[in-house]
């Protein structure tokens, strides 16, 4: 450094309550012997809005290069001081600001230690200024539209939320239909309320009412790549061909009725689909589509059944093909799910009358397989009914209680009961979690055997002369199983494991997105500009759903603002590519994903929209070619150099 | 990186009472990430609670930031104790700064001896934003520590 900068220190009484430890007088008359020859002055309070005005114009006065504060602590006023030395024409970045309050008179006895102290502290900032360099906010123009990926109760939650709000709202959907696992479930634990009856409305909103001018709905649609930053996301989309034109299709369904080909529907866990059908009755949007592995015209047979009942020309359309496209956003909400463990403890698997808790809400579902009937396999009706409570959590493999399922088993008790007088249902546990008001009344509703178990090793199905029973190791019970439910963990959806492998978010020991703070920021990731609602998080029921829908909705509307540009921080850390060597373990360590591999120079590359300045990719660079802008290495020497003369 | 201390010297009986005595002796710089020890030392002043003056705060965004380097070049300068205190696990601000400082005070603490510099010259700790008695206490605690070694083997 040749020339030394003007500087100006500013010492603040706080009112008196600095001064009566430090005595400025001393410091003042020590600053005067300074080699850097500051200006100095001293003042009441220097944050009070008066004196900030003849504070700055004391600056302009003296025209100083940087500026030292020496008053309370940063986290409280350095933002104020920022403004001070913009006011007064300084750039705000060449402010150092000492905290001789909190910092040194309240925790220092002896006033002549604490004058010491004082002196010292900003004798160290006279040193670090000279480092500091010109910062300058960047600001970025940035979109308001969010895609959200996942039109469950979360995802429609939260585009209608922000189509009320007048954004534009792009909401992919991986099934032929929308409204998520609860859409499928004809009624909702703790009050048996009709699933349908609850989210049809708002689906019913998204697809006609004023809010679907700003929502596109985008099903058999997956996200395969996902470019961008805040502000400015490039999503790449694949919709599958559905065959079916939407605008003209009618959803009567007589393709369906005519269709001379049949599948498994794997939405209703049971019973058969023609080649070109709707999943459910109900399924919204209502319109077909046709699997293409199982389209007799569509593998070069003479078929067109369809197209000869359809009585709206061009509704089936078997020229459609995959459509590719690119969706920009400036924002994404993931609301991805998340499923049943898809597979069943060794004891059960491959018997005969074993559901799964998902396929049990279809079997009692009106439109389900059986049309709500309570049938086994063969037709006819169960005697017992067993439902196996935690079959799989509290596992190796599933350490957790996923929280949901004990309600969701009190309620299949109560229906399957009510649906078949003289059904014994038996309830296996292991713990029992229905916490909050309303579930209690599920308990008053119970009227089934309880049965404790220890764990699934405890279990084995055996036939017996009284019929199928669940025979329980530990305590010798024999519970009648004509019929199994077990009520599985719940586990990240497909959905939820391929967007955060997409975007590269971590996920936690089960497989969950992980937020950026489990408590105050469970709707955050660590992505800036990816919000996360619903069970993508982890397992929760659908108030949560909802709830959480509406806040990453919330979040995005206060961070995408019409009119208003980005404000990039500038204490960021930035790379000197000449100096990169490419080894990059600042990539490996940023937790923000805030840097990038640049191919063509093979160096790393920083985003200071990502970046948030904490300087972990500082310390772990072995060349030192990161600086961290604010508190670079310079300026930290600096600063350790002077609190130790 | 040079070898501050004196072995085989004999400690003086001065050294010991002297540094004992008087405050101001020793030269601590502590880095406190903005989030949580340093949150954590201005609820200390709010508390009234006491620290030494012979601490000096260097404040950085994240514990993570401060290098192994750093840490030895203020030894290098002549600080007799070097303090780094970071958010509790789990609650770092930038996710896991606070464990790779950790980790690379683990580190440190094991080269230290082969640079010459006593371990217990270097204290790594977490203090939250609410724990100003623990900031008192650590800062206390390490001075007095600090100041013990004077006049032994690794008093400078």
């Amino acid at each position: 450094m040749n020339k030394q900068p003007r500087t100006a220190v500013i010492l603040c009484t706080c009112s008196g309550i600095i001064s009566e430890k430090i005595d400025w007088d001393a410091v003042q008359a020590q600053l005067a012997e300074h080699p850097d020859k500051p200006v100095v002055t001293t003042d009441e309070l220097a944050c009070g809005a008066e004196n900030l005005e003849k504070l700055a114009a004391w600056l302009k006065e003296h025209q100083p290069e940087r500026v030292v504060v020496a008053a309370c602590s940063p986290r409280e006023h350095e933002r104020t001081f920022r403004g001070l030395l913009a006011s007064a024409g300084i750039n705000p970045y060449y402010l150092q600001m000492i905290n001789v309050r909190e910092q040194v008179a309240w925790v220092t006895a002896d006033p002549g230690e604490a004058t010491r102290k004082a002196a010292r502290l900003i004798g160290a900032a006279l040193k670090r200024v000279r480092h500091h360099q010109p910062l300058v906010e960047r600001h970025v123009p940035v979109r308001t539209d969010v895609a959200v990926i996942g039109a469950g109760p979360a995802g429609i939650q939260a585009a209608l939320t922000l189509a009320r709000a007048g954004r534009r709202v792009t909401l992919i959907e991986k099934e032929p239909f929308f409204g998520g696992m609860p859409v499928r479930f004809e009624e909702l634990f703790p009050n048996l309320e009709c699933g349908p009856c609850l989210l049809e409305p708002g689906m019913g909103e998204l697809l006609h009412g004023p809010e679907s001018e700003h929502i596109e709905l985008l099903t058999l649609t997956e996200v395969t790549e996902v470019k961008g930053s805040f502000g400015n996301w490039q999503l790449s989309l694949r919709q599958q061909p559905r065959y079916v034109n939407p605008e003209l299709c009618i959803g009567c369904m007589v393709c369906a009725a005519v269709c001379p080909e049949r599948r498994e529907n794997p939405w209703n866990c049971g019973g058969e689909l023609a080649a070109v059908d709707g999943p459910f009755v109900g399924a919204l949007p209502n319109l077909p589509h046709v699997d293409a592995a199982r389209c007799l015209k569509l593998n070069g047979q003479e078929c067109g059944a369809c197209l000869a009942e359809c009585p709206v020309e061009g509704a089936l359309d078997f020229g459609d093909t995959i459509r590719d496209s690119v969706v920009e956003a400036g924002a994404i909400i993931v609301a991805t799910g998340a499923e049943e463990l898809p597979v069943a403890p060794p004891a059960f698997a491959g018997k005969d009358n074993v559901f799964s808790a998902y396929s049990f809400e279809r079997l009692l579902a009106m439109t389900g397989p059986s049309g709500g009937e309570l049938v086994k396999g063969d037709g006819a009706a169960p005697a017992s009914l067993a439902i196996v409570q935690c079959a799989g959590s509290f596992d190796d493999a599933v350490t957790y209680c996923s929280g949901t399922c004990c309600q969701a088993a009190l309620k299949y008790a109560h229906i399957a009961a009510a649906k078949q007088e003289g059904l014994t249902v038996t309830r296996l546990v292991r713990e029992q979690v229905v916490a909050g008001v309303n579930a209690a009344r599920l308990f008053s509703h119970d009227h089934s055997q309880v049965v404790r178990y220890g764990g699934l090793g405890d279990l084995t199905v055996a036939e017996t002369d009284r019929g199928r029973v669940i025979v329980c190791g530990s305590n010798g019970a024999e519970v009648p199983a004509d019929m199994i439910v077990l009520c599985g963990p719940t586990v990240p959806g497909q959905g939820t494991t391929q967007t955060a492998r997409l975007l590269e978010l971590g996920v936690d020991d089960a497989g969950f997105i992980a937020p950026i703070h489990a408590l105050s920021g469970s709707f955050l990731s660590p992505l800036k500009g990816v919000y996360l609602a619903g069970t993508c998080r982890g397992p929760g029921d659908i108030r949560e759903a909802f709830a959480s829908g509406t806040a990453a909705a919330g979040v995005a509307l206060s961070e995408l603002v019409e009119g208003r540009d980005l404000t990039v921080d500038p204490q960021v850390a930035v790379v000197a590519a000449e100096q990169c060597a490419g080894c990059k373990s600042c990539i490996r360590v940023c937790p923000y994903k805030a840097i990038s591999w640049d191919d063509a120079t093979k160096t790393a590359d920083i985003s200071d929209i990502l970046c948030r300045g904490c300087g972990t990719c500082v310390a772990v660079c072995p060349a030192g070619a990161i600086t961290a802008q604010g508190f670079s290495r310079a300026m930290l020497r600096a600063e350790i150099e002077g609190v130790l003369s | 990186m040079s070898c501050r201390t004196m072995p085989n010297v004999a400690p003086h009986p001065a050294a010991e009472m002297v540094a004992a005595s008087a405050p101001g002796e020793v030269r601590i710089v502590a880095f406190l990430c903005n989030w949580c020890s340093y949150a954590g030392a201005d609820k200390t002043g709010m508390n009234q609670l006491p620290v030494p003056a012979e601490v000096s705060v260097v404040r950085v965004m994240c514990s993570g930031r401060v290098e192994p380097t750093l840490i030895l070049e203020t030894f290098q300068k002549g600080a007799d104790g070097v303090m780094v205190l970071a958010c509790h696990p789990g609650d770092c601000h930038y996710k896991e700064g606070n464990l790779r400082a950790f980790c690379r005070a683990e580190l440190l603490e094991r080269m230290m001896p082969q640079l010459g510099v006593d371990p217990a010259r270097f204290y790594f700790d977490y203090v939250s934003a609410a724990e100003a008695e623990k900031f008192s206490q650590v800062t206390n605690d390490f001075v007095a520590a600090v100041r013990g070694l004077a006049g032994t083997d690794s008093g400078r």
